[in-house]
Order: C-alpha cells, then sequence, then structure tokens
C-alpha cells in the first residue's frame, strides 16, 4: 500500500459500522479477510463496486477488463507492482469486508486522514 | 430537616437505579458476548435444506467457535454469508474443503469435476434440487463461514442433535 502506507507499520483507526450499513464505495481503504487464508487480514483500496467494469494489467503489455459481479468489491493495493490483490484472486465477496481505514495514529507525522 | 430527608430518600432511590441499570448493561454485554462469539440460537427456514431442516423454519443453535480455530470439516451444517447478497445468511452443508476433488451435476446428464482453491469450502444444501448453493456460485471463502450448527431447539419433535 506504498506511498499510502509505510512499509515498517503503521497504526491505523478503522470503523465497523459502515460496511454494515452498506456504505462502502469506490476509493475507501479497507480491511478484508483474504478469501486465501482465512486467518489474514489485508488492508486494500476498492476500485470497483459491483456492477462496475474494471480494467486491469496482468502484464505490462497485455490489459483486461472484467464487470464485477453482484455482491463482489474489486480491491487493488496503491502499489500494483508489489501487491497481490483481486487482480490475482478475482473479486471479493463483499461480506469478507472487515472495517473501513480513516484515519492514521503512528508514526506522528503521518498523523491524520488518510487521503482518498 | 425535611429537605435533608428528602435528598437521603433521592439517594438511596437513585442508588438502587444505578445497581439495577448496571445489571441489566451487564447482562446485555455478555448475551452480546454470547450471541457473537460462543453460541446462538437463530431461526432457518427455506426449502435447500430439506429433509434434514423445515421448510417453514427451525430455531437451531449455532455455535461461533468452531470456524475460528479452523475446526470446520466435510459434511457440518455451516452458517455462511451470502456471497451473492451479503446481508442474508444461509445455511448449508460443507461437501469439500480446501484441495479436495468435487464433482457436481450441472445438469442431469452433464456431470463436472473441480478442485476447490486454497481457503474455500464448497457447500452445498442437503435438497439438491431446490438449493443455490457453490454449483451456482463456485466455492465459497472460508471468511465468510459464521458459525456451525449443532442442534435443534423448535419444533419440539426434532430437539436434539442434527445427524452428519
Amino acid at each position: 500500500m506504498l506511498p499510502t502506507l509505510n512499509l515498517t507499520g503503521d497504526v491505523v483507526l478503522a470503523e465497523h459500522v459502515s460496511h454494515r450499513i452498506g456504505k462502502v464505495g469506490r476509493g475507501d481503504l479497507v480491511l478484508v479477510r483474504s478469501p486465501v487464508d482465512p486467518r489474514r487480514i489485508l488492508t486494500k483500496r476498492v476500485v470497483g463496486m459491483e456492477g462496475d467494469t474494471v480494467c486491469f494489467y496482468v502484464d505490462p503489455m497485455y490489459s483486461q477488463t472484467t464487470v464485477v459481479p453482484k455482491g463482489h468489491v474489486w480491491i487493488q493495493g496503491d502499489n500494483t507492482y508489489a501487491s497481490s490483490d483481486s487482480r490475482h484472486f478475482g473479486p471479493l465477496p463483499y461480506g469478507l469486508i472487515q472495517g473501513k481505514v480513516f484515519f492514521r495514529v503512528w508514526p506522528p507525522d503521518g498523523f491524520g486522514t488518510l487521503e482518498q | 430537616m425535611r429537605l435533608l430527608s428528602y435528598m437521603g430518600q433521592w439517594k438511596s432511590a437513585a442508588k438502587e437505579v444505578l445497581d439495577r441499570t448496571a445489571i441489566v448493561a451487564k447482562f446485555l454485554c455478555l448475551l452480546h458476548v454470547t450471541n457473537n462469539y460462543l453460541c446462538s440460537p437463530t431461526l432457518v427456514y427455506g426449502p435447500s435444506m430439506l429433509p434434514t431442516l423445515n421448510l417453514t423454519g427451525d430455531v437451531v443453535l449455532a455455535e461461533h467457535v468452531s470456524h475460528r480455530i479452523g475446526k470446520v470439516g466435510r459434511g457440518d451444517l455451516v452458517l455462511v454469508r451470502s456471497p451473492v447478497d451479503p446481508r442474508r445468511i444461509l445455511t448449508k452443508r460443507v461437501v469439500g474443503m480446501e484441495g479436495d476433488t468435487v464433482c457436481f451435476y450441472v445438469d442431469p446428464m452433464y456431470s463436472q469435476t473441480t478442485v476447490v482453491p486454497k481457503g474455500h469450502v464448497w457447500i452445498q444444501g442437503d435438497n439438491t434440487y431446490a438449493s443455490s448453493d457453490s454449483r451456482h456460485f463456485g466455492p465459497l471463502p472460508y471468511g465468510l463461514i459464521q458459525g456451525k450448527v449443532f442442534f435443534r431447539v423448535w419444533p419440539p419433535d426434532g430437539f436434539g442433535t442434527l445427524e452428519q
């Protein structure tokens, strides 16, 4: 998630209300449970909601377009070169979203809301 | 002097109100923790799990401990959040775990085999003719499992553990 979040660890605040009332949208930073390892929680950005057409690069020469199915979201890390996200495991069911990140607490020079 | 005695009565009444409110608040907190993390009753209805579960609705007990420690296996009845509608919770049976090869009938003449990917489970309703399950929406991520059903409370003639 570089450059939004640091490599060595940030402490962020995540609220657990929005995803229960359906207020998660494009551009939000979310905590999701990994579909590959159910004990891991990832931090990614929601790029597409259900029904959106998402265009992504499988390799530098070849781009592919998919439609996000109903009840799913498309998530991607900000650092596309080093992120395992929906480009690898496909659209993510909305029910795996655990919360929305809205504020960074640590390190002190990054204190404040995270830009969309 | 009467004002002092009134204040004494109010103080003891207020203390009693606070004590009783504290008891109710503690009870609600304990109820919330038990419902979400230990065991909770759920009303399940629908035709997809006949004959195990009735069409018109059963009250079952579901425990929320097993799926967190990885003890969900083949043949278990589980509550899962639907991948198609995240506000619905389904009751299905786990037929295949990750790495299993699952054979299912797309139509009466044609069967298909898939391998369940890592971190996913294959769920099916007992009533295959009227169930929307992994045969339609594919393998389900393990993280969508909400709990395991182990006991039926209502109707009274169905009281008891549910057979595997």
